[in-house]
């Protein structure tokens, strides 16, 4: 019986926990298609001058003021007849809408796309202009390498605060310091931050860096919640009791043993706190107060729709298409490592 | 209970004092001071600037400024070392100080006193919380009950992609693609704003107000119906439950009466956050839907460094929020008597 039971353990392969965890995450088809996914954006905001060079032919910030607000090259002959067709609906209701136009609209549409393959570097804009005449796929592209930058700031910033404070406050649960911290999250829960980070990033005009500090110190009170209450659950386990005993010291209590309790929360939360950044940096972008102009975000992009968003929609599309794939794919990794991590997943889920 | 009650309410009296000090502190923070645009008017000299800055007192102590604000000025003793120039020379025209409603006058709005400005604003910002809310009360809560009955159906994938979809975009995004092609190109709706111009009817408001209203919701919609998820699914593990389904209740019976009734409680508590994020969230769709309410008051404050205005919105915004989650907080120790005052966790 037992030397069975020996065989059969040589015959399993060692495994680790991350291995196991590693193992599968490759294993479930979306979330290798939102690596793949996340790869791209993170490979065209990196390879942004490149392509903006050799593919695309334009400058992120070369104004060119006689051609503003122009539609997309290959969909410029079909323009006119949307706009038509949009008329009819506004003069005649909905009921008056032309829907027959639509055939044109898509037979110029599709007669474009090859002519603007074929066109010299610089003369075709995939996504149309802006309302400075700047080119807008280009502008996004290089408009990933501010937000995806912020969103990891921001998850640093506010992952290593929330971490930080939920450690401590879980580990003196009860005691003056817990009452200052949740004293600190309960002040900041109840008055309108995002008014006062509007407020302040008015102020300080800050940068990408300095814009990603102020996220990050707004941002931590939720993690630092979920830490709490984490290590609350594990601190009069007997490994801790017994290292408490045996005289380690308070650090070596929190990183050496609780930490590695909550590293799983941590990763999975950092993940969702990297896409909820690039959402809140957006909206202060939008608003005119994140990351000014001439530097492209895809919160700023938009914000030159802002008179115009009916006959330029491109404006309004093409950066929140950006921000869509990649906050999507970033999403469904963390849903991937948020079902890898935990051992008992399929009893959480339901 | 009238202690926990005391007690929360002299917290939510110090938390609103805090807000006070943050709103004042934000004032002290303006590089220049917050008279530094009026040094951008290429008339200006430095004499009108320095008679601008007595004016408005900035040149006093940071803690008689703030007094002075807080309580009013006109009780304090008659020199330049407590009171503003205007306040000086005629004491009619004192600060009253935020504890008796007087803001200042605003920057931008000449002559506004910064409270009109808001009282204006406020019906506009509270007609579309309130729809919103209303909107994710009636839409989350048959949602998240359909979604714990039938688990694995349909109302749990709505759930889920509703859930994806607020989490990967911007949710005024989504309200401004639905404005360009319901109201830019298709006309069902129109295109911003409160009421059509000359024509104030009920229904020409509605009319503007659903859009907005609906987009966001969304945001609440979603929380609103996995919080009742949650709470139907920990109530029906329940052993009452068992018990009401071993004595041959019907499926109905048990949960209208048994779990429903169970599980709505701990949702009053999820309200409080909703009314906060309301209020806070309101500035974009404001700006999207181009509605006219604090939101796009805070707007215009801020892109013309308001500081009365700016000041004031975010203490009344404070103390809407602080007030909206004591009450939830007192509403919540009424309907279940079983909720522990004293120590938490």
């Amino acid at each position: 019986m037992r030397s069975q039971s020996n065989l059969n353990m040589t015959q399993v392969k060692e495994q680790t926990y991350w291995g196991a965890v590693g193992r599968k995450l490759l294993h479930d088809k979306i979330t290798v298609a939102a690596i793949l996914l996340l790869t791209f954006m993170i490979s065209i905001s990196i390879g942004a001058s490149w392509i903006g060079d050799n593919l695309l032919g334009f400058d992120p910030t070369e104004t060119n003021l006689r051609y503003r607000n122009k539609p997309p090259t290959w969909l410029l002959e079909s323009w006119p007849q949307f706009e038509e067709f949009t008329q009819s609906c506004q003069l005649k209701g909905l009921s008056g809408c032309q829907w027959s136009w639509w055939g044109e609209v898509i037979s110029h549409a599709l007669t474009g796309i090859p002519n603007c393959f074929n066109a010299a570097l610089g003369q075709c804009h995939w996504l149309g202009t802006d309302q400075a005449g700047r080119d807008v796929l280009t502008r996004a592209i290089y408009g990933g390498r501010i937000s995806l930058r912020i969103g990891i700031y921001v998850a640093g910033i506010s992952m290593t605060l929330g971490v930080m404070m939920g450690l401590i406050s879980g580990y003196y649960a009860a005691t003056l310091i817990d009452d200052i911290i949740n004293a600190i999250i309960q002040t900041m829960g109840s008055i309108p931050l995002l008014f006062l980070l509007i407020i302040l990033s008015r102020i300080f005009q800050p940068g990408p860096e300095g814009l990603a500090f102020l996220l990050g110190i707004f941002g931590w009170m939720g993690v630092s919640r979920l830490i709490r209450g984490q290590i609350f659950s594990i601190r009069e386990r007997e490994y801790i009791i017994a290292s408490r005993a045996i005289g380690a010291s308070i650090w070596q209590i929190m990183f050496r043993h609780m930490f590695p309790n909550v590293i799983s929360i941590i990763i999975v939360v950092g993940v969702f706190n990297i896409a909820g950044a690039i959402i809140a940096e957006a909206g202060l972008s939008y608003l005119g107060v994140g990351i000014g102009p001439p530097l492209p975000s895809w919160g700023n992009m938009m914000q030159g729709s802002l008179g115009n968003f009916t006959d330029a929609p491109w404006l309004v599309l093409t950066p929140g298409l950006f921000i869509f794939l990649t906050t999507l794919s970033i999403y469904l990794i963390g849903d991937g490592l948020r079902d890898a991590l935990d051992p008992w997943v399929k009893e959480a889920r339901e | 209970m009238t202690r926990y009650i005391i007690r929360r309410s002299i917290q939510s009296f110090f938390l609103l004092w805090l807000a006070t000090i943050i709103g004042f502190t934000v004032y002290q923070l303006a590089p220049g001071g917050p008279l530094q645009f009026l040094s951008d008017d290429p008339k200006g000299t430095s004499a009108d600037f320095n008679r601008l800055t007595r004016m408005y007192g900035i040149d006093r102590s940071i803690g008689a400024q703030y007094l002075a604000w807080l309580a009013g000025e006109d009780w304090l003793p008659n020199n330049a070392t407590w009171r503003t120039g205007r306040c000086l020379s005629d004491s009619t025209r004192c600060g009253r100080g935020i504890l008796r409603l007087d803001f200042g006058k605003s920057f931008y709005f000449k002559g506004e006193s910064a409270i009109s400005l808001i009282i204006q604003r406020m019906p506009a910002t509270f007609i579309l919380a309130f729809s919103s809310l209303i909107i994710s009360v009636v839409g989350g809560i048959p949602l998240g009950i359909f979604a714990a009955l039938y688990r694995g159906r349909w109302p749990d994938h709505i759930i889920r992609v509703l859930t994806v979809l607020v989490s990967t975009v911007p949710d005024w995004w989504i309200g401004l693609l639905l404005l360009i092609v319901l109201g830019g190109y298709l006309g069902v709706v129109p295109l911003g704003g409160m009421e059509t111009v000359g024509d104030g009817s009920l229904l020409d408001r509605l009319h503007h107000l659903i859009l907005p209203a609906i987009v966001s919701a969304i945001g609440g919609w979603i929380s609103m119906s996995r919080i009742m998820r949650f709470e139907m699914l920990e109530v029906l593990n329940q052993d009452y439950v068992r018990t009401a389904r071993a004595k041959g209740l019907s499926e109905r019976a048990v949960v209208v009466r048994h779990v429903l009734r169970n599980a709505l409680m701990p949702f009053i508590t999820g309200l409080s956050g909703i009314f906060l994020l309301v209020l806070s969230g309101s500035i974009l769709f404001e700006l999207v839907f181009s509605w006219p309410g604090m939101g796009r008051l805070a707007i215009t404050a801020i892109n013309s460094r308001d500081y009365p205005v700016m000041m004031a919105l975010f203490v009344i915004s404070s103390f809407l929020g602080i007030m909206g989650i004591l009450m939830v907080d007192i509403l919540y120790s009424f309907v279940d008597p079983r909720v522990k005052y004293e120590v938490t966790k």
